[in-house]
């Protein structure tokens, strides 16, 4: 049996999936001061005797993500080796100590560390946690790993290598993901501790898993090492809960339409499409691997206010339960019942209190084409952004890149009456499954690992690199793109078999080959490859037929 | 408004002339690296653009192809075209203060009449771009700085009668360079005479005489011909690195340079030490153009880099005299040309294609009325890919006023009816429409 557990903002709530189907599932409010007891309540809630069989276990919590955005972070020793280039003058979150030496593009040292100009970080013990990131460490790592060296020695612990953690190019992401693992790490320990202590103390010694922005899982040592990539896992579980659902085949949308916010995500061939770009924290680019989404303030709870102007403005705010289920003021949910959009609770009380601001069929379709007109200007940046991906060939400039929704998926409690009226105004057919009430936890439950990793190989230069390995490594002979790849999958595999992690298929992600010349007759090639462990979720649900009500009661279908 | 630069970006990974040749998959790899690595496209002063196709009229509006343009290029070229056109627009639209079209293949070499490939170059992508502004934003007085090391031969074809254009070309001396040519004395036909201004400088000239140059002519001629707006073609094989030339400015000398011509749009065009040069100057004149701090990018290596010959600088003042004096008395010299000339300029053209071995040779021939008048083209090519050919080319100006547009129609039916050229075609430069007689 897999256990699931998601913290979201507003609530907690834990799944038991066994045989293809939720088989106990319970829901309480999220205490945001202190996330692990909100978990271990949830957890005991849906516990309740079935502790012994539980195989696996998933969290999916807000604790980095609370950590960065409230700013309770440790304080991090941060060294670059930035070399020639932009400056990076407040480019992160601290003003950096910049060590000396140049590692260039394709690899080579061209400036040692030169160690009697750093007389002073030699001479301060150091003490707490500390990022080092060099440039183009991805392509030799050998200056920021003498630099972490250096650092360790003076008492800094733990030290994280920022290449270590991405082995993708962009110096200020991965200088950034590297401060903020830092800056997270004991919080996370502790917390990872008391996950452990509390799992034991109930007889659970199933492996423990953290949800990852991007997905996937990662076991719970494995995440004290990149604690960051913790960050933003709500989206995430939401996500993986559709791809449980329903996992659209079809170009989609799909739309978590929740008490507060709304998240939005792009499909195709049945995956959701992955941002280009790493997430920004705290206004700062780093190096964590997202999906393509967004939040937007709006869900069913969503306050409904009558500008001057007689328009109307849905959200961001939430201000508690519909007025047909007992609320006091009118919500999102409220003007959808009016619509005939979507049916529960005392549709009369809803009509009366939406009828307080006018003819309350007229001023109800108002609300409601509020909130898709926002829903719909957060989904056309969407697409401007995702059509705005760069392109490096003439092949691809022809094809296009073009994302083109053919079907909206909702879940979530809000969701029913909402999607309807935006499909509507989007003319796309809609697809709202059941199950979706927990969607998250789900998610969360049936995800299955991720782990990526690059290869980089000069034949000019007889290297070839695994920047996530911190190795460099001979070429062997014969090498070329077969080889290359086998290379890279046996070491994901070698990885796979250290994280314990479940047998997964193994695919190529990136590939670019150059031949390339130097000085007139010379030649060499690159190979720049990226291969990863299939993403997605362990097996979709086979059977719904159970569903949290909108009270967190649990009613069969 | 806010500093910031619109970025196209477009290596072209899948595109190149042959293998093994400069212009190869490889080109800008290492610079994309660079850019990358750098994170300069996090930068909020730095905004990211996709190119777009351009469209055949577009290119049109500057190139009469033989037999046709369509036939002679790659979707590769309108990609780079596409791209120069959508820096255009981020800069006219003004959602950017500037932009650089940081795309292949380049263009500087392709002529007006176009028969193959030469110096690497089929279209010639600014001068394109220079006839869209002006189709499309009503765009009038245009100066391009080339900063390329070779003579931009095919812009100064493009815009050799064009008084509204100032064309400054620096580059290394045509008698030890691709494509030979580029003197002073190339300043323009006679309606335009000193709007074509060429600085041969000598091998070894490194950023002081080049900074001398720019302060001492390049500037004030700039100040003086108060353009609407001022693109450089930035070729960056001036390079100590280059592999393909002798000169000897480094990346701080190319982005001190744009941070002083403060072009509203660059335009990549040569530059082939791919590895050592290129992703540092680009990575300068980025940072330079989109106002952040660039005096941290430096070459890794810098032992190839020779101080300048002591006839550079002497060079460099001849030439701030010589050409000041052709463009600051241009007024005067037009005059001068144009009573000689009496209505009617000819010049005769031998060009050759490196790239495919052919030979070519024009007659080109201005009739001048108020309006500007109009120019038609006799051209001869031997060795194209289609075989030996020969057109006979009526251009017709945007002012060109409806008695020069029915001339200049006569004057082609009359050549039709010698039966001595393949094609006659009549192209009407504000359109971009090609009309075959």
């Amino acid at each position: 049996m897999l256990l699931g557990i998601d913290v979201g903002g507003t609530f907690t709530d834990a799944v038991i999936i066994a045989d293809g189907k939720v088989f106990a599932q319970a829901k309480t409010a999220t205490v945001h001061e202190n996330v692990l007891q909100g978990i271990l309540r949830a957890l005991d809630m849906v516990l309740q005797g079935n502790d012994s069989q539980i195989t696996r276990v998933v969290i999916s919590s807000t604790i980095v993500t609370n950590a960065l955005t409230e700013h309770q972070l440790d304080p991090v020793f941060l060294a670059v080796i930035a070399g020639p280039g932009m400056n990076v003058k407040n480019k992160f979150p601290v003003q950096p100590y910049e060590v000396s030496g140049y590692v260039d593009h394709r690899g080579k040292v061209t400036a040692q560390i030169d160690w009697s100009k750093h007389t002073d970080l030699l001479n301060t013990k150091g003490k707490g946690a500390a990022a080092v990131s060099g440039k183009f460490a991805v392509r030799d790592p050998k200056l920021e790993l003498e630099l972490a060296k250096c650092l360790r020695k003076n008492g800094y612990d733990p030290v994280f290598c920022a290449s270590e953690l991405n082995g993708e190019l962009n110096f200020i992401r991965r200088t950034n993901s590297a401060y903020f693992a830092a800056a997270t790490y004991k919080l996370f320990n502790e917390f990872a501790k008391d996950i452990l202590q509390a799992l034991t103390q109930r007889k659970i010694n199933a492996p423990v898993y953290i949800l990852k922005a991007d997905g996937g899982t990662l076991p719970l040592n494995e995440a004290m090492r990149q604690p960051v990539e913790a960050v933003f896992t709500g989206p995430a579980a939401s996500v993986l809960g559709i791809e449980a659902l329903v996992a659209p085949v079809l170009p989609a949308i799909s739309l978590d339409v929740g008490g507060t916010t709304t998240d939005i995500a792009f499909w195709e061939n049945g995956h959701p499409l992955m941002a280009k770009h790493g997430a920004v924290i705290d206004g700062f680019p780093t190096a964590v691997r997202t999906f393509h989404m967004r939040s937007i303030g709006i869900g069913g709870d969503s306050q409904v206010i009558k500008q001057s102007d007689g328009t109307y403005r849905v959200g961001p705010q939430r201000i508690g339960k519909a007025v047909a289920v007992g609320g006091k003021e009118v919500t999102l949910s409220d003007a959808l019942i009016t619509c005939g959009l979507v049916h529960f609770g005392d549709e009369q009380a809803a009509c009366e209190a939406v009828g307080k601001f006018g003819e309350a069929r007229v001023e109800a379709e108002k609300i409601v084409g509020n909130a898709v007109q926002q829903i719909m200007g957060t989904i056309d940046s969407m697409l401007a952004e995702w059509a705005k991906q760069p392109v490096y060939t003439v092949e691809d400039v022809i094809k296009g890149t073009e994302f083109k929704p053919e079907v909206l998926v909702g879940v979530g409690g809000g969701a029913p009456g909402l999607i309807k009226a935006l499909g509507e105004k989007m003319r796309l057919p809609v697809d709202i499954p059941t199950g979706g009430m927990v969607a998250n936890a789900i998610g969360a439950a049936l995800s299955r690992p991720t782990l990526s990793a690059a290869l980089r190989a000069d034949t000019t230069d007889g290297y070839y690199i695994i920047p996530e390995s911190g190795r460099k490594e001979k070429l062997p002979s014969n090498f070329g793109r077969k080889k290359a790849e086998q290379v890279l999958k046996e070491y994901l595999q070698q990885k796979t078999a250290e994280w314990n992690l479940p047998d997964q298929d193994v695919e190529l992600v990136a590939y670019e080959f150059f031949n390339t010349i130097h000085g007139y007759y010379d030649s060499g090639e690159i190979f720049n490859l990226r291969m990863q462990l299939k993403p997605g979720i362990l097996h979709k649900l086979t059977v719904v037929d159970k569903e949290l009500n909108i009270d967190g009661q649990e009613q069969t279908l | 408004m806010k500093n910031t630069l619109g970025l196209t970006f477009f290596p072209a990974f899948d595109w190149y002339l042959s293998p093994g040749h400069p212009e190869r998959q490889e080109r800008l790899l290492y610079t994309r690296d660079q850019l990358e690595e750098e994170g300069l496209f996090d930068c909020e002063e730095i905004k990211e653009y996709r190119p777009r196709l351009a469209e055949i009229h577009d290119l049109q509006r500057v190139h009469v192809g033989v037999p046709s343009i369509a036939r002679l290029i790659t979707p590769a070229h309108l990609t780079s075209a596409g791209g120069c056109l959508v820096a255009a627009d981020a800069v006219m639209q003004k959602e950017v203060k500037r932009s650089f079209a940081l795309v292949r293949p380049p263009g500087h070499h392709a002529m007006r009449v176009v028969h193959g490939i030469r110096g690497f170059c089929t279209i010639n992508i600014e001068t394109i771009m220079v006839e869209y502004l002006r189709t499309k934003y009503g765009i009038n007085k245009v100066a391009v700085v080339d900063t390329d090391v070779h003579h931009g031969d095919g812009s100064q074809d493009v815009f050799y009668h064009d008084p509204n254009t100032l064309y400054i070309s620096f580059h290394q001396d045509g008698r030890t360079l691709y494509p030979g040519t580029g003197f002073p004395d190339e300043a323009g036909s006679p309606g335009a005479w000193g709007t074509t201004i060429n600085l041969p400088l000598l091998p070894t000239t490194g950023d002081e005489g080049l900074h001398r140059l720019f302060d001492g002519l390049i500037a004030p001629m700039l100040e003086d011909f108060q353009p609407d707006i001022i693109i450089n073609s930035a070729g960056q094989d001036n390079h100590f690195s280059d592999p393909l030339a002798n000169m000897q400015i480094t990346a701080q000398g190319y982005a001190r340079l744009a941070d002083k011509l403060k072009a509203d749009i660059a335009v990549l065009e040569g530059g082939y030490s791919v590895e050592s040069a290129l992703p540092y100057v680009n990575t300068g004149i980025i940072l330079a153009m989109a106002g952040l701090d660039y005096s941290r990018v430096v070459e890794p290596d810098l032992s190839e880099l020779r101080p300048q010959d002591v006839r550079c600088n002497q060079r460099v003042d001849e030439l701030i005299k010589q050409s000041g004096e052709i463009y600051f008395n241009r007024a005067k010299m037009q005059k001068a040309m144009m009573d000689k000339c009496n209505g009617v300029w000819t010049r005769k053209k031998h060009i050759y294609y490196d790239e495919e071995g052919i030979r070519e040779e024009q007659i080109e021939t201005i009739r001048y009325c108020s309006c500007g008048g109009y120019f038609t083209l006799k051209t001869a090519a031997e060795g194209t890919r289609f075989g030996d050919q020969s057109a006979f080319i009526v251009c017709l100006p945007r002012q060109a006023c409806k008695k020069c547009r029915d001339k200049a129609h006569d004057e082609a039916l009359k050549e039709k009816k010698t039966q001595k050229w393949m094609y006659v075609l009549i192209q009407d430069i504000a359109t971009g429409e090609i009309e075959t007689v």
